[in-house]
């Protein structure tokens, strides 16, 4: 269609890609000291014994406050608003794997 | 009412470098979606621009009737083929296609697009020789709608909810119909429970596309086998979400047809003799956890010469057949 001899045509997308305003990112902490750190495993592979080991290590190099540990009930889908809940109230720092 | 922003352009070349420099192409030119072409596309398939397809609610987004008519346009479709993108749509954002996951995996799962039923022959779609490769319209620019809907509307977009490590050639475009003319059995969409002249697509996606070759089986069992050794090497698997409707699809050629036809095997013969084998896995083999027989999907496609069946290895969905309207 040709509007004033120019070619107009549509935008494909759903919107722009940008963040909501009402949420965003929290900018990393400095230290993780006096942090509860969550440990989300996705069930895939070693992955849950993965973040176990890695808290470990992380335990002898900061003082955590403590931990959340998640497993999804599924691999391929979010984890359950219960556990989203457990993520958001208890704990300050998100580690996320996964393993094959 | 079309709702989705206008741009304008001096010339069409400006519109394909601008589109491309956006991110809204697979990385090959595109039709201009005129609001004009995306009406009279709206209109072959009796939708509404607002009408909704479907959800993904991961990303927050709503798919609407037009969103996909202005990928089909960009995709190249005709506008009589904009029902079978709509219907192919719908199949993919099915909660269990499950399309946060298989759009966003490392593993670069597809989407493969099987039409069944009358309009393949309406539309040309290609059943027979080469069908899974280039060379027809609407294969090609109905498998491509579909991928340019799930960059564009849905978001996987590399680097972005697209986390693929290497993806694959197959996200340009994968769609064929089942040979039902040159096939004995009951086409797909009459197993799944339509009529036979009810058009329909089935949308699944695939991990792995695998050619299970054997020239010298002579019987139905041992082409079967093959099948199951090679569908060993790469099990399929499942999880709680899918519960047990995950399927696999079985494109059987012609080489490999004519051994069940002489021996009058049905595809349910097929997955009687397949069913207790996949429930028994042995030591160091890959499971392939299917809830039932029927997870198997057969159906005929391919021209002859390669004596071979094609194994569509599912990522984490359940195929989704969605009727034509």
């Amino acid at each position: 269609m040709a509007e004033n001899g120019r070619l107009v045509a549509l935008d494909p997308t759903s919107g722009p890609l940008e963040r909501r305003d009402d949420r965003t990112f929290r900018s990393h902490p400095a230290s993780l000291d006096g942090q509860v750190i969550a440990l989300v495993a996705n069930g895939l592979g070693q992955g849950e014994p993965f973040l176990a080991a890695l808290y470990q290590e992380l335990e002898g190099q900061v003082e955590l406050a403590g931990a959340v540990r998640v497993l999804k009930t599924s691999v391929s889908v979010p984890p359950e608003p219960a556990d989203w809940a457990r993520i958001t109230s208890e704990a300050s720092v998100a580690i996320t794997g996964f393993g094959g | 009412m079309l709702n989705a922003e206008r741009h304008a352009y001096d010339h069409h070349d400006a519109l394909q470098e601008d589109y491309a420099d956006r991110g809204w192409t697979d990385g090959l030119p595109v039709v201009a979606p005129t609001p004009a072409k995306v009406e009279a596309f709206l209109d072959a398939a009796g939708l509404k621009a607002g009408e909704v397809l479907g959800e993904v609610p991961t990303r927050e987004v709503v798919v609407t009737a037009e969103h996909a008519a202005i990928n089909a346009v960009m995709a190249g479709c005709k506008q009589e083929y904009m029902p079978v993108v709509a219907a192919a749509v719908r199949a993919h954002l099915h909660e269990k296609a499950n399309c946060h996951s298989t759009t966003g995996t490392l593993c670069g799962a597809a989407q493969v697009v099987v039409v069944n039923g009358p309009v393949r022959k309406e539309i040309e779609i290609a059943c027979e020789g080469a069908c899974f490769g280039p060379g027809f319209r609407a294969n090609a620019t109905i498998g491509r709608a579909l991928r340019l809907v799930i960059r564009n509307v849905c978001r996987a977009i590399p680097d972005f909810l697209d986390r693929a490590s290497f993806s694959s050639p197959l996200r340009y475009s994968f769609c064929f119909g089942e040979n039902e003319e040159g096939s004995p059995w009951l086409p797909m969409h009459v197993e799944r429970g339509f009529a036979p002249d009810q058009s329909t697509v089935t949308v699944h996606s695939i991990m792995h596309f695998v050619s299970a070759i054997d020239f010298t089986a002579r019987t139905p069992e041992a082409v079967l086998d093959t099948i199951l050794a090679t569908l060993r090497r790469y099990g399929v698997f499942s999880d709680r979400f899918l519960g047990d409707g995950q399927n696999v699809m079985l494109v059987v050629g012609p080489e490999h047809m004519r051994f069940f036809a002489e021996e009058g095997w049905s595809k349910d013969d097929m997955r009687g003799y397949l069913w207790p084998k996949i429930q028994k896995t042995g030591a160091g083999e890959r499971p392939i956890m299917l809830g039932q027989p029927e997870g198997m999907l057969i159906t005929a496609a391919g021209g002859p010469g390669m004596a071979e069946t094609w194994l569509l290895i599912p990522h984490l969905a359940w195929a989704i057949t969605e009727p034509i309207s």
